[in-house]
């Protein structure tokens, strides 16, 4: 089946991110339809497409919207979810950068929806070249009327701000997302209530991934039924993967979820590097677990993924080779986690800078077999221990290695240095027999 | 009341709607730990410690962040719950100090408590702590005028900062840095500066937050003696517990240590102010009176015996009222009780046969405080305004004290600038200064204006000095009296200490002075002072119920602790104590537990 990109169609257009290129390709025909609609027929239809959330969860985005309180007598809120900052994620970067106006129209359209006059788009610390491009984008939406007061004649206010983070992988959480918008610290927040019924600023808020809301629109201008059809059942719609490791292509491809991991890493990304086997996959993002060579034919779909014991998360594939040191892995991602966590809660606060040091002094020889079921008693203590998802995420590294490469632990600990020839040694001029 | 049914460790529980599990918990007797979690103020769910399984639920759940609900199961005990619970608590300790012994909070501390009976009996860490300011000593740093902080200590709670949040109206403490560097900070160092910032040492779970009036003082064991009183410092009336230090009879030095709130839904809520907690010094200071003095010619004050003084005074004070009745007056400070101001009342009917000689004074200072604040300290210095009012001698009628309640002392001052008082008996039993301005009475003396002073208080002043006939009486936490507070609400001071040397108790002065005036008293009490009272303001809304208001006891040792802390109280009565035939003579599981202690573990 070919198939024929609809987020990422153009992004190599010199002009793609402007207004005027944007409308000469259908722009803002999407918002022209929902607004022409009632709102709850929006929520309706974006519940018939099947639309799931990109961020990671792929919860349904319809019954999201469908959540909100709209009996409040608060004002509602959509805040963007643009913290791309999971490890191997760069989609939502493209999507911004050279497709802004789509981000804009499906806030436009999700504000519609759940009756929200304001969107803000929370925009990782570090995208600031992104935010420049966004902004320029609202203010070419606000002089054609796209935005601000009587979107397109209709009566329907709208407004979109771009608000920067401060660089925290934490703030990528909802609640913590929405306390960092608020100006706190970005911490989660106990959960109920949920977002929905109490988020920002105390409102009713829904929070969706920038390529979640990059969806509405197609769905408006295609139909529920077209969309949930292009792919398979539950997973319907275009999905962005991001690839990133040993292949010759990295890059973000787009494709309907029908593909597989095979086809995405060998057939598009042009498989593993030369004179190289592939060694392991990381199908969703540096928090989900590992699959191996044997699992190439999985779908990359949420739930083909997740039948395959693993998460298609934020869909950034991370492709490794023979090369890579799997004790280095955990201990390079432990050090991430370690300095992202917020801090809030005592098990992932004191727990990953424990694993961090246990593989650190495993990876530089110094172990002993009794650390290894340390890291899995530390690690399951932390799991399912934290307030927000942090603490799964940050062990799952530690606990999937572990299962899959638990000789390479152990030869870490007999020989007292790594075994594998890994590249990023020679890089670094690290002997790899001391 | 609406009311949910649930299940908590096989035990049926009902507890007001809205109330979450851990609150139902600790509610009937069921023992879930907590840090983070406080009464007074929100709800984080940071700690961790108070997990529970919840059925239906998938994960483990915090019981402070969960509301109950009907029909819910929770287990507190099942080996998932324990496990998870004591990895929890290896976490909060893989980076704490341990220095208990040097620690203020040893012996008193839920860090130490919890962790010995729900925590694992040896931690897995292996690798060097972590150190912010430096090893040891060098880990305590200042924190405001009031506190010092140590960060290793510190667990993170955020108590503190949720305090300063919450109650005090301006959050000058926060978490900096993130993850394993958090640390609890202040803005560029500045340390804390609010006039509540006592209460901080009381949320703080652990030994991180300590005042810099109690720390190396004392340790709990110390102090045997707990006295549950109220504080008279302002017109607020904040119930407190008042903790005496035990020592040999021959040691210098205060007996009264520290000062802590009690909890009072109505008057302090969980906190009380740091003028209250601090500022008890001159109690047992040098500057305290110990005996009555008397001026002589030429030799300045004399001490003099009170049998010598009593006959004296009570000639002078009766001459005077003799000769010339409109020439005495009395000036009483608000910081007086029912007791003493009904006493002096009577006194003045006695002997002059008019209430008008008779003003009450107080200091009047507001208090700078952020808006929001929800404990406000009120500007009204003194406990006992409404109850001046009750007997007639403040103008006003019992019930709030306003904000711009100021005594007027005018006319008074008037009588004496002008000359025409002949005798001036002050009466000023509070800290020096909170009778408000005196120095006009110090002037009109020097001046020659004033031919008699007599001065009953409890510090040696400027005032008790420029006295003719100084007596020595009892400050707020010598005797048992009682106060109205600025809501009209009836309460009173225990007797926690005795009054230091040959001084009295304001009650008895005032009887041993009356009889000497010839003043039928046949008080022997201050109980019968108080009977007396209800009986003469029966219709009075600010005095109902004084002949039977229940005063507090110091309470020993074994009580006190047994109160205030089961647990530990246990342990160091069967593991700690180093004397036969405590240790290694008695089996502690087969003495019966105090009611409300959480059994040990064993320890392997």
């Amino acid at each position: 089946m070919s198939f024929e990109p609809l987020l990422t169609k153009h992004v190599r257009e010199p002009n793609s991110f402007t207004l005027d290129f944007y409308l000469q390709h259908e722009g803002y025909d999407g918002l022209r339809k929902a607004l022409a609609m009632k709102p709850e027929e929006v929520i309706d239809l974006v519940k018939a497409s099947g639309l799931r959330g990109r961020g990671g969860a792929g919860f349904p985005t319809g019954m999201k919207w469908q959540f909100v309180d709209k009996k409040s007598p608060n004002p509602k809120y959509i805040a963007c979810n643009a913290d791309e900052s999971e490890p191997g994620t760069f989609k939502d970067h493209l999507l911004m950068e050279r497709n802004p106006h789509l981000l804009i129209e499906g806030c436009a359209i999700g504000c519609y929806a759940i009756g929200a006059k304001i969107a803000y788009i929370y925009i990782r610390g570090e995208f600031f070249h992104v935010q420049q491009v966004l902004e320029r984008a609202i203010d070419e939406a606000y002089a054609r009327g796209f935005l601000g007061k009587n979107v397109l004649g209709s009566g329907f206010d709208c407004d979109v701000y771009v608000h920067r983070g401060a660089g925290a992988y934490e703030a990528g959480e909802e609640t913590a997302l929405l306390e960092s918008l608020e100006g706190k610290r970005a911490q989660p927040r106990n959960k109920p209530p949920f977002p929905a019924v109490v988020g920002l600023y105390g409102c009713p808020t829904a929070v969706n991934n920038v390529e979640t809301l990059a969806n509405v629109p197609i769905i408006l201008m295609k139909g529920a039924e077209w969309y949930s059809k292009l792919g398979p059942e539950k997973n319907g719609g275009p999905k962005l993967f991001c690839i990133s490791g040993h292949v010759k292509r990295p890059g973000v491809y787009e494709a309907p979820m029908t593909v597989t991991l095979g086809e995405l890493i060998n057939e598009r990304a042009g498989g593993v590097r030369d004179g190289r086997t592939l060694k392991a996959v990381i199908p969703g993002g540096s928090s989900v677990p590992i699959l191996l060579p044997t699992q190439l034919d999985t779908q990359a779909s949420f739930d083909g993924v997740q039948k395959a014991g693993s998460l298609l998360g934020s869909a950034g594939i991370i492709v490794l080779d023979d090369t890579t040191c799997m004790v280095w892995l955990a201990e390079n991602l432990l050090h991430f986690y370690r300095h992202e966590s917020c801090g809030k809660c005592t098990p992932c606060r004191e727990g990953t800078d424990w694993l961090y040091k246990i593989l650190r002094k495993i990876e530089r020889g110094a172990g002993q077999m009794s650390d290894l079921d340390l890291l899995t008693s530390v690690a399951n203590n932390i799991a399912g221990k934290t307030l927000c998802a942090f603490g799964d995420a940050a062990v799952t590294p530690v606990l999937t290695t572990l299962k899959h490469f638990r000789h390479e632990y152990e030869a870490h600990i007999k020989e007292g240095h790594c075994t594998l020839p890994a590249d990023w040694r020679a890089r670094q001029g690290v002997a790899t027999h001391p | 009341m609406d009311t949910v049914s649930l299940t908590i460790d096989g035990r049926q529980i009902t507890v007001e709607k809205g109330k979450t599990v851990l609150q139902a918990a600790l509610e009937n007797g069921i023992h879930v730990p907590y840090y983070c979690y406080h009464p007074g103020i929100s709800i984080d769910g940071s700690c961790r410690v108070c997990i529970v399984k919840i059925e239906k639920m998938p994960k483990l759940q915090t019981s402070c962040s969960t509301v109950c609900a009907e029909g819910m199961v929770i287990e507190t005990r099942t080996p998932e719950v324990v496990a998870a619970r004591a990895g929890v608590f290896e976490f909060l300790l893989v980076n704490h100090p341990l220095d208990c012994p040097v620690c203020d909070k040893g012996g008193e501390c839920p860090l130490q408590d919890f962790s010995y009976t729900f925590g694992p009996d040896q931690s897995r860490m292996e690798f060097p702590r972590r150190v912010f300011d430096g090893e040891g000593v060098k880990g305590d740093v200042d924190f405001g005028p009031t506190l010092m902080l140590n960060r290793q200590r510190c667990i993170l709670c955020t108590r503190c900062v949720r305090f300063m949040r919450d109650i005090d109206g301006d959050a000058q403490i926060n978490i900096i840095d993130r993850g394993y560097g958090s640390e609890i900070a202040t803005f560029q160092e500045e340390g804390v500066h609010s006039l509540i910032s006592g209460n901080l040492m009381d949320v703080c779970p652990v030994g991180a937050i300590t005042t810099r009036d109690y720390r190396f003082k004392s340790r709990p064991w110390d102090n045997p003696i707990a006295a549950d009183t109220i504080c008279t410092q302002c017109s607020k009336g904040c119930n407190t517990t008042a903790w005496i230090k035990a020592k040999p009879e021959w040691a210098k030095g205060a007996q009264l240590i520290r000062f802590t709130p009690r909890f009072n839904h109505d008057v302090n809520g969980y906190w009380m102010c740091d003028i209250g907690r601090f500022e008890y010094h001159w109690i047992e200071g040098d500057n305290r009176l110990r005996q009555p003095l008397e001026r002589e010619a030429n030799l300045g004050q004399q001490p003099i015996s009170w049998q010598e003084l009593t006959s004296k005074l009570g000639d002078r004070l009766a001459a005077a009222g003799t000769s010339n009745p409109e020439g005495v007056r009395f000036l009483l400070s608000a910081h007086a009780s029912h007791e003493e101001l009904f006493l002096f009342r009577r006194l003045t009917e006695a002997l002059l046969g008019e209430p008008n000689a008779v003003s009450v004074s107080w200091r009047y200072q507001t208090k700078s405080q952020p808006a929001g604040s929800k404990f406000i300290v009120p500007p009204v210095d003194a406990p006992n305004v409404n109850g001046a009012r009750a007997m007639g001698l403040a103008p006003g009628k019992v019930g709030p004290v306003d904000n711009d309640a100021k005594a007027d002392v005018s006319a008074l001052r008037a009588a004496v600038d002008a000359g025409r008082v002949s005798a001036l008996y002050v009466f000023d039993p509070g800290p020096e200064g909170s009778l408000g301005d005196v120095q006009w009475i110090v002037d009109a003396r020097a001046s020659g204006r004033l031919p008699l002073l007599i001065v009953q208080g409890v510090v040696l002043s400027a005032l008790a000095r420029a006295a003719d006939f100084v007596l020595p009486g009892a400050s707020y936490v010598e005797k048992e009296a009682s106060y109205t507070n600025d809501q009209g609400t009836l309460q009173g001071a225990t007797r926690v200490i005795a009054p230091p040397g040959e001084a009295m108790e304001d009650w008895q002065i005032l009887v041993n002075l009356g009889v000497a005036l010839g003043v039928p008293f046949t008080y022997t009490s201050a109980a019968r002072v108080r009977a007396d009272i209800a009986e003469r303001y029966a219709n009075e809304p600010g005095l109902a119920g004084i002949a039977t208001l229940v005063f507090g006891r110091p309470v020993a040792a074994r009580n006190w602790l047994q109160a205030s802390n089961p647990s530990e109280r246990w342990k160091w009565d069967f593991m700690f104590q180093d004397m036969p035939p405590v240790k290694g003579h008695v089996d502690p599981s087969a003495v019966p537990m105090p009611i409300g202690a959480i059994p040990l573990k064993e320890v392997k």
